[in-house]
């Protein structure tokens, strides 16, 4: 799929403005703080309805905003498609770290027809990656565990909605659970929650388990094919099977096994990747695990994702990044900013666009053949 | 500034399901406009079911004669029993034409979250009524989301001791559609639930 250009209105500090792009190669230079990687964020955004930078959806917004939208005409199997997103009401500023805001409306549409979320994130895929988030190595099982489902839902459409089913079980358990803990239920109903509960955690458990084990598979034939002085690292998915804990369950107010507990961790000789390795390395790696993501999403669908690249930097081995991105489907779109025009030459072989920021504007945009 | 008689209006319609300010608005002026007969029918309709509508002690149904007249009716098979969250559910399985049972009503889903249990849902009151009827198989029409599966299966484990036939409604693919266009979700489902043929 190939985005021909993107329109913003309110996003970040972007002027309001269209941005045309080339089908293969776009280079995003100037200065830091000039924008560059605020229009990646926005095409990342047009495709997802969220920010690979934060999970603070209100700073998206211009200051002072009071709407945001992003809209974008994308090519697919010949066609080409209008998609955009609108979101209303920014929360207020200094609101607390929610995600989401109440009240907050988004209006998803495609060639100016409002579709369903689902609807909508299956028009167009992107792949982000980003230098300066390691989450996946040095953050939370719970970042990992998102980044595992992400890439879940890449490759299995039926994956997001089976996933919602399983949250929204647990959080009815949650609930009765701290109800019988309180005396304002009885237990009789649990059996039925629990059975729920288990129907709602087979497809996520089994899910994860094949996306993990392929994407394990992918990422080892990748560094191998490498010859990466980091051959071997391992990537563990430990399911947490659904247990009886009952009694501990109603003490705590929650329930205490599943897939929300379910763990997925980088190892290397039986230690933890992310206390083992430089974070030069740890970037790699993760570089590594997205074009291993990208590979497995070639293999479920015909076509390929838009690739984003923000801030490449030094401690990234860029004759590596330069061999992976060769290897890259001829029909990747590829978008890259760098602070540091030199490591950009690692991208600059083929046909590109070179647009150059400015306060928030494209000032130049040039073709090179 | 709206004048408040106005604004009262708008500000009632706002709370029926589905209505936003602008249609409250829209509602309001229109009532506004047209003949002040129109608008006393429209009261006075209103009033009407708040008083002449009750639910019926047999399925809970709303009606406005005890008992409600799928209740009475000698031509339905008193042994097959519907099961569905909402009276306005009732209507959807009538449409079809295909049911000749009776049915019964629960008042919602079973749903923590909200505070709802089955003492909430009466779920006692459907097990003593098929303990003290003729009914042979209860066909349980909850709807196809977590609330509605948990609380089919709760009736279905309260039935259990009651020697009756438990079943639940098929999922599947919506029929005169076309295959490309069924969710993922409704597709597995519909392949899980497979028959030959």
């Amino acid at each position: 799929m190939i985005l021909r250009h993107i329109t913003t209105q309110n996003f970040r500090n972007l002027g309001d403005a269209e941005t045309a792009f080339h089908p293969q190669t776009n280079i995003l230079v100037g200065r830091n703080g000039q924008g560059k990687t605020n229009l990646l964020e926005a095409i990342y955004f047009l495709a997802t309805t969220k920010s690979f930078r934060t999970s603070r959806i209100a700073s998206l917004f211009r200051f002072g905003a009071s709407n945001v939208f992003v809209s974008g005409a994308l090519e697919r199997a010949d066609l080409e498609k209008n998609l955009s997103v609108g979101l209303g009401v920014p929360p207020p500023v200094g609101a607390p770290e929610a995600r989401t805001t109440p009240g907050q409306r988004r209006v998803l549409m495609i060639n100016g027809e409002k579709v369903t979320l689902a609807a909508y994130l299956n028009a167009m895929s992107v792949f982000a990656y980003s230098a300066a988030r390691l989450e996946v190595i040095r953050g939370t099982p719970e970042e990992r565990r998102r980044f595992l489902d992400r890439g879940a839902a890449s490759v299995n459409a039926a994956y997001l909605e089976q996933f919602a089913r399983y949250m929204r079980a647990l959080k009815q358990r949650n609930a009765l659970l701290a109800d019988i803990a309180m005396n304002r239920q009885s237990a009789a109903s649990l059996d039925a929650w629990d059975n729920e509960l288990r129907e709602a955690a087979a497809p996520v458990h089994r899910a994860r388990a094949a996306y993990a084990n392929d994407l394990g598979e992918a990422f080892a034939q990748i560094v191998k094919r490498h010859g990466y002085h980091i051959a071997a690292l391992e990537m563990h998915y430990r399911p947490n099977a659904l247990e009886d804990k009952r009694r501990e369950e109603i003490r705590a107010r929650m329930t205490l096994s599943g897939p929300q507990r379910d763990l997925v961790e980088f190892v290397l000789e039986g230690r933890p990747a992310s206390e083992v390795l430089s974070g030069g390395e740890q970037k790699m790696i993760v570089l590594f695990l997205k074009f291993a993501k990208l590979e497995l999403f070639r293999r479920r669908h015909d076509d390929a994702p838009l690739f984003l690249l923000d801030d490449i930097d030094a401690e990234l081995d860029l004759e590596i990044l330069h061999d992976l991105l060769t290897k890259l489907p001829v029909a990747t779109q590829l978008f890259a900013t760098s602070a540091k025009e030199a490591f950009l030459d690692a991208l600059t072989t083929g046909p590109h666009r070179r647009l150059t920021f400015e306060n928030g504007r494209v000032t130049a945009a040039r073709d090179f053949a | 500034m709206t004048a408040p008689p106005l604004a009262n209006l708008i500000n009632e319609l706002t709370k029926l399901p589905g209505v936003g300010g602008k249609s409250a608005a829209r509602l309001a002026y229109h009532i506004l406009k047209r003949p002040t007969v129109e608008a006393e029918a429209l009261a006075a309709a209103i009033l009407d079911v708040k008083s002449k509508i009750f639910r019926c002690s047999i399925c809970n149904n709303m009606t406005d004669v005890e008992p409600c007249a799928l209740c009475s009716d000698p031509r339905r098979d008193p042994s097959l029993l519907c099961v569905v969250e909402e009276a306005f559910n009732i209507q959807t399985i009538e449409q079809t034409r295909d049911f000749k049972g009776q049915y019964h009503v629960l008042l919602g889903a079973l749903s923590p979250l909200k505070g709802i249990g089955p003492q909430d849902i009466d779920v006692a009151g459907l097990v003593r009524r098929v303990q003290n009827s003729n009914v042979h198989e209860v066909i349980i029409a909850t709807n196809p989301n977590v609330e509605g599966e948990a609380t089919a299966l709760y009736i279905a484990q309260q039935l259990k001791p009651l020697s009756v036939r438990t079943t639940r409604l098929a999922f599947g693919l919506p029929v005169g559609g076309d295959l490309e266009y069924a969710d993922q979700v409704t597709m597995s489902k519909a392949l899980e639930g497979r028959r030959e043929i």
